[in-house]
């Protein structure tokens, strides 16, 4: 068995419990409203402004793009970090995507899609290449572990209107393809992960979440 | 609902969301690149699980990060672009076989890591290298930039008399007369961009002038180098 394999299979147990009825219901303070209570008021400025900043940063301001960084860094960092279990590999994540929005800002076009998700679709995608490619450079490396810092449900997503919709639909999912759904986005966990952290066959992985993914997308565009 | 295969659908899902193995990735990213509908596909599902993120909390960047940062948008660096910062002035860069290797391995990689879909489609890119009439090595290498500015890079050093300038023709196929695009700078950065043109097939030539350029508008000297911008495509 692969050092990777012998590794990960001592971590079995799940880390998350995004469907748990525990976790969905344990809301943390005080502050926080029952799910119905809620009201989604997207907050378009936030939105607006970052796209300003990137037409700043597309025509050269660099003081623009040290707005941009102080406004998004850690929010980016934080998402890399969650990716690589390591700082050193999360802030050349977070360097190169940022050089690529300072590169291609001219380029970006809000009409098709919000400056926020691009930021970070690159963080992501960055992370993602560099722990795979550290995993393959330097075999039998394993990430730290770090503390069980699992999203409190899906609280956090009423944010944004998308939010709001991506919560609904991954709602009316069953949980334990709910949790398949996030623990791939925020772990950055492969099909292969998946099934030796659940212990489960990797062809039952696979097909809970291609149907998954079929059910969000027919929930979030009927 | 979009009536795209659940196949190609699912595919895109997949990259977006993450949980394909590196070579999956890699397979995936390349066939986007020739499949318009499945870029397209992954665009969409990048939007759609971006919320995701919110449920990661922020957390501070070491300090040096943006040090890094800064140094690597510095006017020197962001001039450069995609360019190599120190080229090496071996044969390798000379051969416009070679530029186009990894310009296209360079676009690649920004098709498979970049997240396309925000992003206008770049404008086709051009090169030129130009070089003595007969003569075996390129002078000069002119490339055509996304925003539709080229910029002409030296290859070679280039020894001019201090009473004379080189300066940048183009000629537009079906033309009679050259445009002038500039003198080309004498010192620093022996480097001209210019803003916007019209790329396919023009004709680019470089001749030698009085100080300061052309006083009529068009070539006065001899035309030492000269080249076609063709489409890397």
């Amino acid at each position: 068995m692969p050092l990777a394999a012998v590794a990960l299979a001592g971590h079995g147990q799940p880390r998350y419990a995004v469907g748990s009825p525990r976790r969905e219901r344990g809301w943390r303070g005080p502050e926080r409203l029952s799910r119905e209570q809620e009201t989604v008021v997207p907050d378009t400025q936030p939105a607006a402004e970052l796209a300003a900043l990137l037409r700043a940063c597309a025509g050269g301001d660099r003081a623009a793009f040290r707005r941009l960084y102080d406004r998004e860094a850690a929010r980016l960092y934080g998402v890399a970090l969650r990716l690589t279990r390591s700082p050193a590999l999360a802030a050349d994540a977070v360097q190169e995507a940022l050089l690529q929005v300072w590169q291609n800002a001219a380029r970006f076009d809000p009409s098709r899609g919000a400056a926020e998700a691009w930021l970070v679709t690159l963080v992501r995608y960055r992370a993602l290449d560099l722990v795979r490619r550290t995993a393959r450079e330097v075999p039998g490396l394993e990430p730290p572990e770090t503390e069980d810092e699992t999203p409190d449900a899906l609280a956090g997503l009423l944010r944004s209107a998308e939010g709001a919709a991506l919560q609904r639909c991954l709602e009316a999912l069953e949980p334990e393809r709910r949790r398949l759904i996030v623990m791939a986005f925020v772990d950055g966990l492969t099909h292969a992960d998946l099934a030796t952290r659940l212990g489960a066959p990797l062809g039952t992985v696979k097909s809970w979440i291609r149907r998954a993914l079929l059910s969000l997308r027919r929930c979030l565009e009927p | 609902m979009s009536d795209r295969p659940d196949e190609l659908e699912v595919l895109a899902a997949e990259y977006a969301l993450g949980c394909l193995d590196e070579a999956e990735m890699r397979m995936l990213a390349e066939r986007a690149g020739r499949d318009a509908a499945l870029t397209e596909a992954i665009a969409a599902w990048e939007r759609r699980l971006a919320p995701l993120v919110t449920l990661v909390p922020p957390v501070a960047p070491p300090p040096e990060l943006w040090s890094r940062l800064e140094q690597a948008i510095a006017p020197t660096a962001r001039t450069a672009g995609s360019l190599p910062p120190a080229r090496p002035r071996g044969n390798l860069w000379r051969s416009v076989h070679f530029w186009r290797a990894t310009t296209a391995g360079a676009l690649a990689l920004a098709a498979a890591f970049a997240g396309l879909f925000v992003l206008r489609p770049p404008a086709p890119v051009y090169v030129a290298t130009l070089g003595p009439a007969g003569g075996p090595a390129p002078t000069f290498l002119a490339e055509t930039r996304p925003d539709g500015s080229l910029v002409l890079h030296p290859l070679a050093p280039v020894q001019v008399a201090a009473t004379s300038d080189l300066e940048l023709w183009a000629l537009p196929p079906g033309a009679t007369k050259p445009v002038s695009l500039g003198v080309i700078p004498r010192s620093g950065a022996p480097r001209l961009t210019v803003p916007r043109i019209a790329a396919a097939s023009t004709q680019l030539m470089v001749s030698l002038e009085p100080v300061g350029g052309s006083p009529s508008g068009q070539p006065t000297g001899p035309v030492l180098y000269a080249g076609t911008l063709r489409s890397l495509e």
